[in-house]
């Protein structure tokens, strides 16, 4: 065996166990999602090939219009302001507070991050709740109404949404915080020299810096904001009426509801090509910097 | 010197910063005010959601005595225990492994099976559940530790790990294959103890989203011996919802275990989670 | 050596992962049990099944797994339990999920397993013929949904019984709110999670004003005259400001029963004997304008076709529903009538008479195609309603279409 040859081998080698795992759990699921979507399946009889009935059913099927809507607007909200709200915390921290009270205040916002989701849905569930909810109390000692958070379509979204935003605001923040205090301290200076003031310094050279940062945290934050399920169904199950259901929400019942697992892989056949779709273009309005290291 | 100058300079407090200073100072109360609120709430029996601090009685455990003893909690939190343990260190093992091969050997089809592996990033796992679930019945593997784990590791690890290892130079591997160390051991022991941070950084990851796991745990056990902590609080929330108490006092046990652990593990929690960041 | 025993110790700990941690005796068990227990009660589901199925875990040389499912998501618990591969050999269905299990082939006809005097001293042994087979042995039958009222806030508004018709109801409501502005005369959970809140807040009145949820085929006829005018007699308690505007957060009736601040709620009549804070009394039915009729369950248990050991199984049905378990059941955790002829009823006096007296006017939901998502759907449509987004007709009519093109 040639030298080549060995290394070649020796590089399947370290690569097989990842690939086989990734091939198996990732790869060719997608496949079979994609032949189940085009299918009748209940699995306890053989899948019957109906071509694309499912997905015309789904396009008329007001749940899943619903959960769609739902999933879009829970998007627009979350994503935008934790990043935000962490990145105006995190260059908030770096110029003004590196010293033990600002890193206690970084630990203190990370804590709901460590929290699963399944805790943090179980506590905000009784603090919103609209008779005798701790957040009720205090808006009626602010002499404010109480607001019926989980109980009316208009709120139940946008409590998970601040639910959510609450619980990643830390994460990101932890990020950014890095990114900044790895910009080099020389451009600040010599900004100063030519009198730039503190807002000016942050839009030309902080946000331009963390480009790359921020690309990440608005990807991350994407694709996880289209997975939710955990805190729709601990807070509100989806309701009231379909307000607050969710498209992943709409997979588990077709699935594991419905005994419907053609219809639940068409839709999440569905979830995956918006995904990629506002992928791409969040790929090319913030000009990822995906290959540039390749 | 130059840092006391800095210092100076920090110590400009305009009217603006300080209501930011409020703001900051504001939200950080609410990230923990509600973990408090839990804490204190477990130690009532009230069934009204409203807190009483005269039913508040701190040397009264009745609460987690009765999780610990008549609801399967203990074994949901072992269980989540070995799950995210057993996650942590097989996706460290397995996605260092495969980053090691990606970035330092060459072997044909390399960039294009990466580039597979970047375009899985994309696709969450929710979308995949449904066919693995299926898999994982007919091949009787669910209610095993092994469906639990086995979908935490994915492409992610090797990504970052990959980036991290363009840094560990290639004299050194090379110089180390001179001396004749076996290829086995140029990978324990040199590459490894290299690339330290970013391992700890991909633990911390994994184990974020283990611990966090709901949707896969819930649909793929079914024996309560399985469930892991997750499950057994939404199920302990379904079935005493009423007792906010007793709900509060397994949220509080459920959240814990990761408290302590990242009280003591800070520093590592924090720079793992900045160097996803700035590596990935 | 070093990486050796790495790779030996990694093997180990993955393979015993595998293996899980089942290591057990000759024949196994696997039963399945909703919970009943109340969370003060003095035993859990789990310790009052373990304890009873000793006896029998030693008389057959078996071990038993006791499973309790919770209710919220008990239809998806069953769904990838009886995938996996310790799936439940007894479980125990509710009317709602019985079309599609039986519609698959996965549960066995026991009639084959039961002697002709056990099928006589089964009360309701016919009730588990069902879609032409005798798929489930009922276990729980009973526990009607009750109109129950707090005596002491009624009588302050000068009302001395319970309403037994709807108009009543309606009235008496109106009266409290005049003399208690402070308590909650009607309390419905509208915002429950699960579905199976039907049964207390809207069946009843659907019954009582003389709707069908379905025909004999099978198809959907709740929207009819009937249906609506008991859709709009609900919307109706909205608006006349009986029902709260909140009603939609509300996910609990009882407690805020037991705490004084609700003159009357639905509830299950098991439920309301673990209410000893008021003073209470009940009506057992409601009459509306055609009929008078309450929810009842017919709960069963089941057999699984993936059983491998029928008759250990049927044995297990024919223990866990035998007078002696069962008069245990009721009286430490879950308090109902007998549904076996030699078991005493040494329940509640003040429910001494409801079945022989109102059996007629108690039922229980038809077993047909899709029943819990339709049921789902529905109840997410009457949320809406509740809130004011949709009307008591398109409810109806949009509940139906969706069935019909989606579920059918």
């Amino acid at each position: 065996m040639s030298r080549k040859q060995k290394e070649a081998m020796q590089g399947i080698i370290y690569v097989l166990p990842s690939f086989i795992l990734i091939l198996i759990f990732c790869i060719i699921p997608i496949f079979m999602s994609g032949y189940f979507s085009l299918t009748e399946y209940n699995v306890m009889k053989p899948p019957v090939f109906i071509k694309f009935a499912n997905f015309q059913k789904m396009f008329q099927d007001s749940y899943i219009i619903d959960a769609t809507k739902n999933t879009l607007l829970y998007v627009l909200i979350t994503v935008p302001i934790q990043t935000i709200l962490s990145l105006l915390f995190a260059a908030f921290l770096a110029q003004k507070m590196q010293n033990k009270a600002g890193g206690f205040l970084r630990s203190v916002m990370f804590i709901p991050v460590i929290a699963s989701s399944v805790t943090a849905g179980t506590i905000w569930r009784i603090i919103l709740n609209t008779d005798g909810g701790m957040l009720n109390n205090i808006l009626n000692f602010l002499h404010l109404p109480s607001v019926n958070w989980l109980g009316d379509t208009k709120t139940s979204l946008l409590s998970i949404c601040i639910v959510a935003i609450w619980k990643n605001v830390g994460y990101f923040l932890v990020i950014y915080y890095a990114g900044i205090m790895g910009i080099s301290k020389d451009l600040y200076e010599s900004a100063q020299v030519d009198g730039a003031n503190k807002i000016q310094q942050f839009f030309e050279i902080t946000l331009p810096m963390l480009k790359p940062i921020t690309y990440l945290v608005v990807t991350l934050g994407i694709i996880w904001s289209f997975q939710v399920f955990d805190l729709s169904y601990l807070m509100t199950g989806g309701g009231p009426g379909q307000s607050s259901v969710t498209l992943v929400m709409s997979i588990y019942n077709s699935a594991f509801k419905q005994y419907r697992m053609g219809y639940a892989c068409a839709t999440a056949m569905f979830l995956l090509v918006i995904i990629v779709v506002i992928n791409i273009l969040e790929d090319r309005l913030l000009g990822g910097k995906k290959e540039e290291k390749r | 010197m130059n840092s006391s100058q800095k210092l100076q300079k920090k110590r400009e407090w305009t009217p603006l910063s300080i209501l930011g200073l409020l703001i900051l100072i504001l939200f950080a109360v609410i990230c923990v005010a509600p973990f408090i609120y839990m804490a204190i709430m477990s130690f009532t029996q009230s069934t009204t959601k409203i807190l009483h601090w005269s039913d508040v009685n701190f040397s009264d455990f009745t609460n987690f005595n009765y999780i610990f003893n008549k609801s399967g909690f203990i074994r949901a939190l072992l269980n989540s225990v070995i799950v995210v343990s057993c996650s942590c260190f097989f996706n460290c093992v397995v996605a260092s492994m495969a980053a090691y091969g990606f970035e330092k050997k060459n072997f044909p089809g390399k960039e294009l099976i990466f580039r597979i592996y970047l375009i899985t990033l994309m696709i969450p796992g929710q979308v995949t559940m449904i066919p693995v679930f299926i898999m994982m019945t007919k091949m009787k593997l669910t209610n095993t530790y092994f469906a639990l784990i086995v979908l935490i590791i994915n492409a992610f690890g090797v990504f970052l790990i990959r980036q991290f290892m363009e840094g560990v130079p290639d004299e050194l591997l090379e110089a180390a294959k001179i001396d004749g160390c076996p290829e086995y051991r140029i990978f324990i022991q040199i590459v490894i103890p290299l690339i330290k941070p970013v391992l700890i950084s991909l633990i911390v990851f994994t184990f974020v989203s283990s611990w966090n796991d709901f949707l896969w745990p819930l649909v793929s056990t079914s024996k309560s011996e399985m469930y892991t902590l997750t499950v057994a609080l939404s199920l302990l929330k379904t079935q005493y919802q009423t007792n906010y108490g007793l709900v509060m006092a397994g949220a509080t046990i459920s959240f814990i275990f990761p408290f302590i652990l990242y009280v003591f593990l800070q520093k590592q929690f924090m720079e793992g989670i900045a160097l996803s960041g700035i590596k990935g | 050596m070093n990486k050796k025993r790495i790779c030996i110790a990694a093997s180990a700990l993955a393979l015993g992962l595998m293996s899980g941690v089942s290591a057990s005796a000759a024949e196994t068990i696997n039963f399945w049990f909703p919970t009943f227990a109340s969370a003060d009660g003095e035993v859990t589901d789990e310790e009052f099944w373990n304890g009873v199925m000793e006896k029998f875990e030693e008389e057959n040389d078996c071990e038993v797994n006791v499973t309790i499912v919770p209710w919220d998501n008990y239809e998806e618990k069953y769904m990838t339990g009886t995938m996996a591969t310790d799936g439940p050999d007894v479980g125990y269905l509710y009317m709602e999920m019985f079309y599609d299990y039986i519609d698959n082939g996965m549960l066995t006809d026991i009639d084959s397993y039961f002697t002709d005097e056990q099928k006589e001293n089964y009360i309701y042994y016919d009730l588990g013929n069902l879609l032409g087979g005798q798929y489930a042995l009922p276990v729980v039958v009973g526990n009607p949904r009750i109109l129950v009222a707090n005596m002491d806030i009624l009588n302050e508004a000068g009302i001395t019984e319970v309403p037994k018709t709807l108009d009543e109801l309606v009235e008496a409501c109106e009266k409290i709110k005049e003399s208690n502005p402070d308590v909650a005369p009607f309390m419905q959970d509208w915002g429950n999670a699960h579905y199976g809140s039907l049964n207390e807040i809207y069946w009843p009145f659907f019954w009582s004003e003389g709707g069908q949820i379905v025909d004999d085929e099978g198809n959907l006829t709740i929207d009819s005259a009937e249906g609506l005018a008991a859709t709009e007699f609900i919307y109706s308690l909205k608006e006349k400001g009986i029902l709260d505007d909140t009603c939609t957060a509300c996910d609990d009736t009882i407690e805020p029963f037991k705490n004084g601040e609700v003159a009357m709620t639905f509830m299950a009549s098991s439920n309301a004997l673990r209410v000893d804070t008021v003073n209470w009394d009940y009506s057992a039915v409601l009459s509306g304008s055609k009929d008078a009729q309450t929810f009842v369950a017919a709960d069963c248990l089941v057999m699984f076709d993936t059983c491998e050991n029928k008759d250990l199984a049927a044995k297990l049905m024919a223990y866990a529903t035998s007078a002696e378990v069962m008069s245990q059941f009721h009286k430490q955790v879950s308090e109902q009538p007998p549904i076996t002829l030699d078991e005493e009823y040494e329940g509640d006096e003040r429910f001494a008479t409801l079945f022989t007296e109102y059996g007629d006017n108690f039922k229980s939901l038809p077993v047909f195609k899709s029943a819990s998502s339709m049921y789902d759907q529905l109840f997410k449509n009457l949320q809406m309603m509740m809130l004011d987004q949709k009307t008591p007709q398109e409810v109806l009519t949009e509940t139906t279409e969706y069935y019909n093109s989606n579920l059918s």
